[in-house]
């Protein structure tokens, strides 16, 4: 039973930060038709800002908020400098073609990670690091007895849970986000009504990279910080987004907490090194059963 | 007889003799390149002739048929698998077990191109990256089969008398480049003839736009599977003859393996071979020519070490950018504009 607790708790919270890596891949697949394969190489980078704030004596909370904002920023920067002008040229006889379409945006992102991690190393050396939390990670005690929950696993189900509240909120109250879900609909019917796409879209580039951002400042003070710590959070987060159907904002939320409680019960019941074959497993389980995922409508998988 | 109908002479027949011609002259090429490098550049060469087999698959995979893998690594890693375990349990010899990693690696593919044929773009993408990762930790799950992180030891041997007899003393780098060569001339061959024949032809219409490749009698799903197959053998002799310089385990074959392969597809033209070669040249080379340069310079540690994935990754970056066809796009167009 307390195994089964410890899962289930761990599982939520590694499934809370899934859950925002997962949204942050939805939301630029939606509004640009690219899979960021870079967007944990974006925030790896600015993990590192925070971190070297913090090694500055700037408290964490400053560290952390400059590091939302970096990540926003770099997130708006990769779709300025790189995505648009990519997608917009249409004299290439090369993305005349169907397939290098999709192809070379992914080609692009890996290059953006590839530049980032060696970035990182550059200027902060490229060994591992800790990364402070901002609450012990100590189980909480009711009495004398253990709870299978640490205040750490709180604070990132707490962060994680506003942060969805506010994206909800801005999705379904704002007009900005009636007009990203519009361009994500159509861009060619949104561009018509007087809204401008591109800056959308870019805005959609920015809240993704605050996203993914957050979530690497949350899952550091775990697994520590080094250039490749979060290439595993990017897979795990587009099996996610995978598994709840790439073009749903909740889906993607929903198929993050699934993937949290499936490498956690994996790694509780069975053995931490058959995570990576679940992770396959299930990848490919879902392709397969459910290829437009849980929440995804048939029509607009893009495949 | 009838006198009016001459039969076509068919054009592969000529196609034929040219990729013979360019298969031979890249092995005198290395052959005579090898002569003149040292020890070290020698065993750097017989990286590029194994990586470059790799390349092509790429170029298969992407270039012509427009599917998107970031899970090549994996492929090597169970061509290199297959042919290391044939090697220590069964007893089998190297060049055996070659050949028969080209077969366990495609039958692989063909599994993996079942799947990849019900996807494309990102979710191709994403599924390949997913198993990068994965196949090799299945290295380290089936410990006692596989041996775990700790890897099985192979090597190439050593030369056979009658060699060292013909040509004089070889050493080992240049007897490692003497292996793999004729495997790399022979995957020229095959690949230089796949894309210019009827097959390669049906890949590119499928590529170029799916509705009208099926609509005019492409079976899509088929086609998607045999260049899985094809690319997929290719990619497991590579990881063969690579495993072969010494050790087959996961760390062999990183996520890191995968994507640099892609890169120095993209750097030389996804669409060229001659750009997988001179891709796979330049990201063999670079880090070697940027250490010479930075010899002379004073500078810290961490940054000599990350300025190779630096720059490859900013000459990613910068071929994406400025010109998606890569060096051999960039050629063809300085060429192109010469002649008006």
């Amino acid at each position: 039973m307390t195994s089964f607790l410890t899962a289930f708790f761990s599982g939520t919270a590694q499934g809370a930060i899934y859950a925002l890596v997962s949204l942050g891949l939805v939301l630029v697949w939606r509004g640009a038709g690219v899979v960021n394969f870079a967007q944990m190489g974006q925030a790896m980078f600015t993990t590192y800002i925070a971190s070297q704030m913090i090694q500055n004596n700037y408290s964490y909370w400053t560290a952390f908020v400059v590091a939302l904002i970096c990540g926003a920023a770099l997130g708006a920067l990769v779709d300025l400098g790189l995505m648009r002008p990519l997608t917009s040229r249409k004299n290439s006889k090369l993305l005349n073609s169907q397939s290098m379409r999709t192809t070379i945006p992914v080609i692009a992102s890996l290059g953006i990670l590839g530049v980032l991690k060696s970035l990182a190393g550059i200027f902060w050396a490229g060994e591992e690091r800790g990364f402070p939390s901002p609450v012990a990670p100590n189980a909480i005690k009711i009495g004398e007895t253990n709870l299978a929950i640490t205040g750490f696993d709180l604070f990132v189900i707490g962060a994680v849970f506003i942060t969805l509240v506010l994206t909800t909120i801005f999705f379904t109250k704002t007009g900005m986000g009636l007009a990203m879900r519009a361009s994500a609909l159509n861009p060619e019917v949104t561009r018509l009504s007087g809204i401008k796409v591109g800056s959308v879209r870019t805005l959609g580039w920015a809240i993704s990279g605050t996203a993914s951002s957050l979530a690497g400042l949350l899952v550091t003070p775990r697994t520590n910080l080094s250039p490749n710590t979060l290439d595993l959070l990017l897979i795990v987060g587009f099996t996610a987004a995978v598994v709840g159907g790439l073009s749903s904002l909740m889906g993607s939320v929903l198929g993050g907490f699934i993937l949290g409680y499936v490498i956690s019960f994996v790694n509780v019941y069975s053995a931490p090194e058959n995570v990576f074959i679940a992770i396959l497993v299930f990848l490919l389980l879902a392709l397969f059963i459910r290829p437009q995922g849980i929440l995804g409508s048939k029509e607009v998988r893009r495949v | 007889m009838s006198k009016g109908i001459k039969p076509v002479r068919l054009k592969y027949t000529v196609i034929g003799r040219r990729s013979t011609l360019l298969s031979i002259a890249l092995f005198i090429l290395f052959i005579l390149l090898s002569n003149q490098f040292d020890a070290y550049n020698q065993s750097q060469l017989a990286n590029i002739a194994t990586l470059l087999i790799a390349v092509f698959s790429i170029t298969l995979l992407t270039g012509a048929s427009g599917q998107i893998s970031l899970g090549q690594g994996a492929i090597m890693a169970v061509g290199g698998y297959g042919s290391a375990l044939l090697v220590t349990r069964l007893g089998l010899s190297m060049w055996l077990a070659f050949i028969l990693a080209i077969f366990i690696s495609a039958l692989f593919g063909l599994f993996l191109g079942l799947a990849a044929a019900r996807l494309s773009g990102p979710y191709l993408a994403g599924t390949t990256l997913v198993m990068a990762l994965a196949i090799p930790s299945i290295a380290v799950r089936f410990e006692s089969f596989f041996s775990g992180d700790v890897g099985l030891s192979v090597d190439y041997g050593v030369p056979p008398t009658w060699l060292s007899n013909l040509v004089g003393e070889i050493s080992i780098e240049q007897w490692s480049l003497y292996v793999v060569l004729p495997f790399t001339a022979i995957a020229l061959f095959a690949v230089l003839n796949l894309s210019n024949t009827r097959t390669g032809r049906t890949w590119r219409a499928v590529r170029d736009n799916e509705v009208s490749a099926a609509l005019s009698g492409i079976n899509i799903a088929r086609t998607k599977v045999i260049v899985f197959v094809c690319a997929s053998g290719l990619a497991g002799l590579a990881g063969a003859l690579y495993g072969f310089r010494g050790l087959v385990a996961p760390s062999v074959y990183p996520t890191d393996l995968s994507l640099t392969l892609l890169t120095a597809a993209v750097i030389g033209g996804l669409r060229s071979i001659g750009g997988a070669i001179f891709g796979t040249f330049v990201i063999v080379f670079l880090p070697d020519i940027i250490e010479k340069i930075t010899a002379n310079i004073e500078i810290p540690e961490t940054i000599g070490n990350y300025l190779p994935s630096l720059t490859i990754g900013i000459l990613l970056l910068l071929t994406v950018i400025l010109n998606p066809r890569g060096a051999a796009g960039a050629l063809e167009h300085a060429r192109h504009r010469r002649k008006h």
